[in-house]
C-alpha cells in the first residue's frame, strides 16, 4: 500500500511539473493555431539559465531561477516577432519553422552549455516521512507546490485580468475579437513569450531534481503535446488534469506493467485521444 | 534541366579534385563519442590524445614522421560509428585506428576493421563478443565484461560478504552483457539478486528503486553509464535505500565526472566505483610520467580514466608501427602480436589462443575504489587496497 | 532540349563510379538514399501540405522488416525489400486513415507519437532487434562492392522518381496540387481530399520503406537512429532547403547536403547547427528554396 502511494505521489509530482510545461503549449496552440516544437528547448534554457545564474554569478537561488525565466520570456518574444509571425494561418509552415527552431537552439545548447547535465542548488535538503509510510524528498514536494502556484496564478491571470480576456475572445472568435478592438498581434506575442516562460519555469523547478541536459529537450517537448492533446488543444483546464493523468500513468505503469515501456503509455495515449476524441477530455468538439 | 547538369558535373569536379593528397605524417585513426550522451567521453579521449601526441612526438614520431590523429565521431550510435570508421579507412587510408568506448559502436565497427582488413585497437569497450569473435584485425587493449566481473566484482561481492545482491542494468550491449556475466556468476555462488532493466536515459528511477527497496539489498550494482548513474545514486538515497545498500558503479568514470558531486550531493558519500586508476597507485613508470605530464598541460588532476586508456592504445599503436617498420597492415597486426610495451596499467601483452574473448585481449588490473569523506579509496582488490571498506550504520 | 539534358544527367550518374573513389561513392550511394527520402517526403509534405514525421520512422519499417526477414527467416533481401515497402504502405494507409481527415497539427502530432511508439519499441525488444546497440544483417550482394550497390542505388531511384513524376502529371497529381491551393474549391469540384491525401500518404510512406529497406541492407547494420526525429529533421531540412513543393528541390537538397556535410565534417559539432540555421534562414525568407531562388533569379535576367 505505502509503495502505491509512494508511485502516485511521484506521478503527481511529475504531472504537476507535466502541467505547468504543457499550459505553456496550450496557451499558444489555443489562440495562435501553432504547434511550437522548440518547447524542450525554452525548457532546457530555463534549466541552464537558472543554474548558471546561481552558480556561475553567484546569485540567490530563487532569484536566480526568476530571472531564468524572464529572459526566455524575452526570447519567446523575439521568436514570435521574427519567425512566428510571417507564419500566420499556414499550419505547415509554422510546424516546419518550429522543428527548425528546435534543432538549432538543441545544438546551440550542446555549443554553450556543453553536453554536461547541470543541476543548480536544491532549495530544500532531505526527505519527509509521510504519515510513517514512505520517504519522500523535500525538494520533489517543494516542486510541487511550486508547480501548483504557478498554475493557480496563470488561471488568475486567464480569468480576471486584460490579458486573459483578450485571450479567450481570440480563441472564441478570431474576426469578432478584432472588431472589439483586441490588439491580436499584442496578444499573440504575450502569449507566445508566455509559453515559453512557463516551459522555462517547469525546467527550473524540475532542474535541481533532474538536472538538464541539452539532448534530454525533446523528452519534455513530446511530453507537453501528450498532455495537451489528453487535456484538449487550447483547454487549460485539460493541461492540468491530463498533466496529473499522464504522470500518475506513467508512474503506475512503469510500476506494474513495464518499467522499459514508461514513456510508451503517453505515445498510446496520443494516438488513443487523437483518433477517439481528438478533442480531448475539454477541449472544444470540432 | 540544363542547370542539373551543371551543379552535378560541379560537384564531381569538386569532388575529385578534393582526393588526399600524400601526406608526410603518419595518421591514426581514433573513433569515440564526441557527441551525445556520453559526450564527456570524448573530452576525456581528447586530452588523452593530446598528451599521446606530446608523448610520442617528442621522442622521434614514429617511421620519422610526426604523427597525427584523426578523432572521428561516433555520436555514441552504432551506425554512425560503422560509417565513421570507413571514412577514416577509405579517406583518410590511416593504417590503424584506435579508441571506442561503447561496446555497440564497437560491435558495429569490428564489421567493418575486418571488411576493409584494418588493424583496430578497443580501449574502453567491454563487452565480450568484440574479442570472442575472434578477427584478426581486431585487439583490445581494455578489460573485458567477463574479466572485470569474474576477478573484481563476483570476488568482491563474495569477499565482502554480501547476501543479497540487486543488479540494475540499462539496455546497451554493455549493460545486458556485464548483467548476464554477473547474474552467471553468482548463481554459480549461490548468492540471491534479482535485476531490474532501466533505461539508458532515464532520470526518475524512484519506481525502480521502491520496488528495488522491498528486496531488501545489501549491495547494488549499478550497471547505468553517464549521469544516469547520478540521479539514480540521488534517489537511492532520498528513498532511503542507500546507503543501507551500498552502491556499485560498474563502469567508473561517472563517479569521477566533475558533475558527480554536485548531482548527487552527499549521497556521493561511500558509493563505490569500478577503476584502473587512482592517485596512489602507480604500477608502472609511465604512469607517474602521465599523471605528471597531465598536470603539467591540464593544471589538474585527472579524472576520467579514459583519459589514460586511449592515451595507453595510442602508445601501443606508435610502437607496433614503428617495430612493423611500415604501415602495412598485415606487417602491424603481426607486431601488435609480439607487442611487449610498458604503458601506463602494466605491460601489454596480447592474448594469442583463439576459441575465447581472451584472444587479442590485455586486460588492464582494475580496483574497487569507495568515496570516504569525499577521498577515493581503494578497498578491493587486498593486494592494492588503502583502506577497507566503510559500510553505513 | 530538355530530353538531351536528362541524357547528360544519366550519362553523369552513369560515369560516377569511375571518377570516385571508395569513400565519395559511400557520400553518392547516401545521397542517394536521401534523394528518395526527401523526395517521397516532398510527395505528401510539398504536394498535399500535411507534415509528416513518420518519414523516417517509415524507413524504419522498411529497414527492420526486410533486415529481420533476412536474418531469422533467410530470405533474400530482394523479397525482403519488397515486403518491408508493402508493410509501411499497409502502415502508412492505417495511420494516414486515422488523421487524414484532421490534418494539420493533428497529423503532424499523430505521425510524432507513431514515430515515437516506434522507436521505443525497436529499443526495448532486445532479444529481436538488439534495440540500441543496432542489429547487424547480411548485404544485398554476396561480395561486397560499392559499385554494385551504386548502381543498384541509381537504378531504384531512377525508376522511383519517373515513378513520382508519373504520378504528379497524371489526374491524381493535379488532385494533390488541387488539394494543396485551395481544399474548398477541391472538394466542392467533386474531388475527394480525404482519398487523394491519403493515396498520397501511403504511396509517400511506401517509398520511405523501400528507402529504409535498401538503406539497411547497404549498411549491413540497423540501429532505432533510422527511425529517429534526427534523421527525420535531415530529410526535412533538405527538401526545405532544395524547394518544397518542386520536383528537383528535394533532389537537389539532398545531393547538396549530404555533400556539403562531408565537406563540413571537421566542424562535427556544428554540422547540425549549421544545416538548421541555413534551413531556418531559407524557410524564412525563401520558402521555394534553392529552386525558387534560381528560377527567380534566372527570370530577373
Amino acid at each position: 500500500m505505502s509503495e502505491f502511494l509512494m508511485f502516485l505521489t511521484n506521478g503527481l509530482v511529475m504531472g504537476g511539473i507535466n502541467a505547468i510545461s504543457a499550459l505553456g503549449v496550450s496557451l499558444v496552440v489555443g489562440i495562435m493555431r501553432v504547434i511550437n516544437f522548440a518547447h524542450g528547448e525554452m525548457y532546457i534554457f530555463g534549466g541552464y539559465l537558472s543554474y548558471q545564474l546561481a552558480v556561475g554569478a553567484g546569485i540567490p537561488p530563487v532569484l536566480s531561477m526568476l530571472c531564468s525565466v524572464a529572459a526566455v520570456f524575452l526570447g519567446g518574444l523575439a521568436i514570435e516577432k521574427w519567425l512566428i509571425r510571417p507564419t500566420y494561418g499556414d499550419e505547415m509552415y509554422s510546424l516546419i519553422i518550429t522543428f527548425i527552431l528546435s534543432i538549432i537552439l538543441q545544438n546551440a545548447a550542446l555549443l554553450i552549455f556543453g553536453p554536461y547535465p547541470v543541476k543548480p542548488p536544491s532549495l530544500v535538503f532531505g526527505a519527509t516521512n509521510i504519515f510513517g509510510l514512505f520517504h519522500y524528498g523535500n525538494q520533489r514536494l517543494l516542486s510541487l507546490a511550486l508547480a501548483a502556484g504557478i498554475i493557480g496564478a496563470i488561471m488568475y491571470l486567464v480569468r480576471r485580468t486584460w490579458f486573459g480576456k483578450s485571450v479567450r475572445a481570440i480563441s472564441q472568435d478570431r474576426e469578432m475579437a478584432a472588431m472589439l478592438g483586441v490588439d491580436h498581434l499584442k496578444v499573440n506575442m504575450i502569449s507566445f513569450g508566455l509559453g515559453c516562460a512557463l516551459a522555462a519555469s517547469a525546467g527550473a523547478i524540475i532542474a535541481p531534481i533532474f538536472p538538464v541536459t541539452p539532448s534530454g529537450s525533446g523528452a519534455v517537448s513530446l511530453t507537453a503535446f501528450v498532455v495537451v492533446v489528453l487535456g484538449g488543444m487550447g483547454s487549460l483546464k485539460g493541461c492540468i488534469a491530463g498533466g496529473v493523468i499522464l504522470g500518475v500513468l506513467e508512474n503506475l505503469g512503469a510500476a506494474y506493467i513495464s518499467t522499459d515501456y514508461r514513456h510508451i503509455f503517453g505515445f498510446i495515449i496520443l494516438i488513443g485521444v487523437l483518433v477517439l476524441r481528438p478533442w480531448g477530455l475539454f477541449g472544444k468538439r470540432i | 534541366m540544363r542547370k542539373l547538369v551543371g551543379v552535378l558535373l560541379g560537384f564531381l569536379v569538386l569532388v575529385w579534385a578534393s582526393d588526399p593528397w600524400a601526406a608526410d605524417t603518419i595518421k591514426i585513426g581514433v573513433v569515440g563519442p564526441r557527441t551525445g550522451p556520453a559526450a564527456a567521453t570524448g573530452k576525456a579521449f581528447e586530452e588523452g590524445i593530446a598528451l599521446a601526441l606530446d608523448h610520442i612526438n617528442a621522442s622521434g614520431g614514429v617511421l620519422g614522421k610526426q604523427v597525427e590523429v584523426v578523432f572521428e565521431d561516433t555520436g555514441g550510435v552504432p551506425e554512425k560509428a560503422a560509417s565513421g570508421f570507413e571514412k577514416l579507412v577509405t579517406r583518410d587510408q590511416v593504417p590503424i585506428v584506435v579508441g571506442e568506448s561503447h561496446s555497440s559502436s564497437a560491435l558495429a565497427e569490428i564489421e567493418v576493421a575486418n571488411r576493409y582488413k584494418v588493424p583496430f585497437i578497443i580501449c574502453e569497450a567491454w563487452h565480450d563478443d568484440i574479442t570472442k569473435k575472434n578477427y584478426k584485425w581486431v585487439f583490445r587493449a581494455g578489460p573485458a565484461n567477463s574479466g572485470v566481473v569474474d576477478f573484481y566484482i563476483a570476488p568482491f561481492v563474495k569477499d565482502m560478504g554480501f547476501k543479497k545482491v540487486a543488479i540494475v542494468r540499462e539496455n546497451s550491449d554493455w549493460g545486458v552483457g556485464i548483467a548476464e556475466r554477473t547474474e552467471y556468476n553468482l548463481t554459480k555462488m549461490n548468492i540471491p539478486f534479482v535485476t531490474l532493466k532501466v533505461e539508458r536515459e532515464a532520470k526518475d528511477f524512484y519506481t525502480e528503486l521502491t520496488k528495488l527497496k522491498a528486496e531488501n539489498p545489501e549491495i547494488i550494482l549499478a550497471y547505468i553509464y553517464g549521469t544516469g548513474l547520478h540521479f539514480f545514486l540521488a534517489q537511492a538515497h532520498e528513498v532511503g535505500l542507500a546507503p543501507k545498500a551500498l552502491v556499485l558503479d560498474g563502469a567508473g568514470p561517472p563517479s569521477l565526472w566533475e558533475s558527480f558531486w554536485k548531482n548527487v550531493g552527499d549521497a556521493g558519500e561511500l558509493e563505490l566505483f569500478i577503476s584502473s586508476m587512482h592517485q596512489d597507485v602507480h604500477l608502472t613508470p609511465t604512469s607517474r610520467k602521465f599523471w605528471d605530464d597531465y598536470k603539467k598541460k591540464f593544471g589538474k588532476d585527472p579524472s576520467d580514466y579514459k583519459t589514460r586508456s586511449i592515451y595507453n592504445v595510442l602508445l601501443i599503436a606508435a610502437d607496433a608501427i614503428n617495430r612493423a617498420k611500415s604501415t602495412n597492415n598485415e606487417a602491424i597486426v603481426d607486431a601488435l602480436e609480439k607487442t611487449e610495451l610498458e604503458v601506463t596499467t602494466g605491460v601489454v601483452k596480447f592474448g594469442l589462443n583463439p576459441g575465447s574473448y581472451e584472444y587479442h585481449q590485455w586486460m588492464p588490473p582494475m580496483l574497487v575504489v569507495q568515496w570516504q569523506n569525499k577521498k577515493q579509496v581503494v578497498v578491493y582488490p587486498k593486494e592494492a587496497a588503502t583502506g577497507v571498506l566503510v559500510r553505513a550504520k | 532540349m530538355k530530353r538531351a539534358g536528362l541524357a547528360g544527367v544519366f550519362l553523369i550518374a552513369i560515369l560516377v563510379p569511375f571518377f570516385l573513389n571508395q569513400y565519395w561513392l559511400h557520400v553518392a550511394i547516401i545521397s542517394l538514399f536521401y534523394v528518395m527520402m526527401a523526395s517521397s517526403w516532398n510527395l505528401i509534405a510539398g504536394y498535399t501540405g500535411q507534415v509528416s514525421f513518420a518519414h523516417a520512422a517509415f524507413a524504419g519499417v522498411g529497414a527492420y522488416t526486410s533486415g529481420m526477414l533476412a536474418l531469422y527467416g533467410g530470405v533474400h533481401p530482394a523479397l525482403g525489400i519488397i515486403a518491408g515497402t508493402l508493410l509501411a504502405g499497409v502502415l502508412g494507409l492505417g495511420l494516414g486513415g486515422l488523421c487524414i481527415r484532421m490534418g494539420g497539427i493533428y497529423l503532424s502530432l499523430t505521425t510524432l507519437g507513431f514515430s515515437e511508439i516506434l522507436r521505443i519499441i525497436i529499443t526495448n525488444e532486445e532479444q529481436w532487434t538488439r534495440g540500441t546497440m543496432g542489429l547487424q544483417i547480411p548485404g544485398v550482394f554476396s561480395v561486397y562492392s560499392k559499385t554494385h550497390y551504386y548502381f543498384l542505388f541509381l537504378a531504384v531511384t531512377l525508376a522511383f522518381l519517373v515513378l513520382m513524376r508519373r504520378l504528379l502529371n497524371s489526374d491524381t497529381g493535379l488532385a494533390f496540387r488541387a488539394v494543396l491551393n485551395d481544399e474548398l474549391a477541391a472538394s466542392t469540384s467533386g474531388i475527394d481530399t480525404v482519398r487523394v491525401r491519403l493515396m498520397a500518404f501511403t504511396s509517400s510512406s511506401a517509398m520511405a520503406g523501400l528507402a529504409g529497406g535498401l538503406y539497411g541492407h547497404y549498411l549491413m547494420l540497423i540501429t532505432p537512429d533510422i527511425p529517429s526525429l534526427g534523421q527525420m529533421f535531415l530529410v526535412l531540412a533538405m527538401a526545405v532547403i532544395g524547394g518544397m513543393g518542386s520536383f528537383a528541390g528535394p533532389i537537389i537538397g539532398a545531393i547538396a547536403l549530404e555533400f556539403l556535410s562531408e565537406y563540413i565534417r571537421i566542424y562535427g559539432e556544428y554540422h547540425l547547427l549549421l544545416f538548421g540555421l541555413v534551413a531556418l534562414v531559407i524557410a524564412r525568407f525563401a520558402p521555394s528554396g534553392m529552386v525558387g531562388l534560381w528560377e527567380k533569379i534566372w527570370r530577373r535576367r
